[in-house]
């Protein structure tokens, strides 16, 4: 299963300690890497098809960006392929713009419904596989409710957009969707843990899905709660601001 | 009633298309006026207590700060002469540290018995509506953070704010924001947001100014509460009216 990390802060922060951490805790994740994050409000994206951690070493790119790259948002993943092939463009994050702005976008789940999803929209991403359908599902639904902005919050098109993902290509979705200026989340199969103010790493928000978190200090962990549609976080600057649970309707 | 305005974008951004606009919308409050934004996580108010408008001429200051200023998140306020005070001091916006983020506040509104609220930790002493409401609201999100830890921003801002509308009954709507995030609440009247048809995703701008502060009332959008026992939150980053909640 691939992992996902962010970090956020109301000011540019690099992740120096916390990345490598990540990096190493998963490690079984052997099918590539990736870091997005924001400069002057457009979309950088770095990102490799190679392993992320080889003969107890951190890939030299990954251990070296950790250090310098330095962004308000964030968002690194690591990648275990359940759909799609081992290469670099197949590795997350992904970027499309909707909405009117750029978003990244990092998954981890297993949606094979959703493969098959063929886009209405301009551009295609070169990936085959369902975290690349799951980006430009969500950026179709938000391109189509273009119409409602801005009167509609944009958690009401991201409610809509989930549901209907849901029900029509049902499967286990846990993402990570950033603007560069707030961080959504959601996940409906794993869970996310959550540290802010942390005396070990950052003292930024951290938010990842490594299952003991990154320090041994007290992450909170968010999960779905059974029966509910899945969990929405909305985190801007270093705060939690927002924290739902997605409802399905019967 | 007092006025307010904010502007939230995604960059540094100037409100002088529309600060002029807000001003001369609200020239009936004649008490005093301030502007308050961010720089560098820091917050800098300006705020007069001569009246926005002397005559047909716009407050020379006011005039100048709007072209200047240049923030994420800009706040303004107009004071109506109701409100009673001429001091500086009183103008608004009001600044505190908590949370680990410096905020501003700005409101409008009436409620008698929030004036006995006495905050263990108070921004002044003098009779001042707004300072009140802010302690109160303040005082809420740390106690509920404290106690409920695990919980998000907004629910200890509906929290404090329930509580708020439910032991204080009054009319009451406020702009809280910190460098990132713009929280707008109402348990009365209406605010407005726009985003500008051209350039939709550059900024978003929120008033109280009834029609709102372009030629075309019909580019804004009404979020309207009329009983007072009930309230709407709106949270507001970049460009993006992100959330809208009812309490």
């Amino acid at each position: 299963m691939c992992d996902l990390f962010a970090l956020s802060a109301s000011r540019n922060y690099t992740a120096a300690a916390s990345l490598p951490l990540f990096a190493v805790r998963g490690r079984a994740n052997v099918h590539g890497w990736g870091i997005g994050f924001f400069r002057n409000s457009m979309p950088v994206v770095e990102k490799s098809g190679e392993k992320v951690f080889t003969d107890g070493r951190l890939h030299g790119s990954f251990e070296r960006l950790a250090r310098v790259v330095d962004s308000p948002i964030i968002v690194a993943h690591i990648r275990y392929k359940s759909s799609g092939q081992v290469d670099e463009c197949h590795a997350h994050p992904f970027v499309l713009d909707f909405w009117g702005q750029s978003w990244i976008f990092a998954h981890n789940g297993k949606a094979p419904a959703i493969e098959p999803y063929l886009s209405r929209q301009q551009p295609i991403l070169e990936a085959r596989s369902d975290s690349a359908r799951t980006l430009e599902f969500l950026r179709d639904y938000f391109q189509e409710a273009e119409p409602r902005r801005p009167h509609a919050p944009f958690i009401q098109i991201l409610r809509e957009a989930l549901a209907r993902l849901l029900q029509e290509y049902p499967g286990e979705y846990n993402f990570l969707l950033t603007n560069g200026r707030v961080l959504w989340a959601f996940t409906n199969h794993r869970q996310f843990l959550l540290l802010k103010g942390s005396r070990k790493l950052e003292e930024a928000l951290l938010l990842t899905t490594i299952n003991e978190g990154l320090s041994p200090e007290d992450w909170k962990r968010i999960t779905a709660r059974p029966g509910s549609g899945g969990k929405i976080l909305l985190i801007a600057g270093g705060d939690l601001l927002l924290l739902e649970d997605l409802v399905l309707s019967a | 009633m007092c006025e307010l305005f904010a502007m939230s974008a995604g960059h540094h951004y100037t409100a002088h298309q529309y600060l002029p606009p807000f001003a001369d919308r609200a020239r009936a409050n004649i008490s005093g006026w301030g502007l308050g934004f961010f720089r560098n996580g820091q917050v800098l108010i300006e705020k007069s207590c001569e009246g926005i408008f002397t005559e047909d001429m716009l407050h020379d200051s006011f005039r100048r700060l709007s072209r200047v200023i240049d923030s994420r998140i800009i706040l303004s306020h107009i004071r109506c002469p109701k409100s009673g005070h001429q001091k500086e001091s009183h103008a608004q916006p009001l600044t505190d540290h908590f949370l680990d983020h410096n905020w501003l506040f700005i409101m409008s509104g009436e409620s008698q018995k929030l004036m006995d609220y006495q905050s263990p930790r108070p921004l002044m002493s003098e009779e001042l509506l707004a300072a009140r409401v802010f302690e109160f609201v303040r005082d809420e999100m740390e106690s509920g953070l404290a106690s409920r830890p695990r919980q998000s921003l907004y629910q200890v801002l509906a929290l404090g704010c329930k509580k708020l509308i439910t032991n204080y009954p009054g009319q009451y709507i406020f702009f809280l924001a910190n460098e990132t995030v713009l929280f707008a609440f109402l348990n009365n009247s209406q605010v407005l947001t726009y985003q500008d048809p051209k350039a939709l995703g550059e900024a978003l701008v929120v008033t109280t100014v009834t029609g709102g502060l372009t030629e075309h009332p019909d580019n804004w959008s009404a979020f309207s509460q009329q009983d007072h026992s009930r309230g709407q939150i709106l949270i507001i980053s970049g460009a993006d009216l992100l959330y809208l909640g009812h309490l």
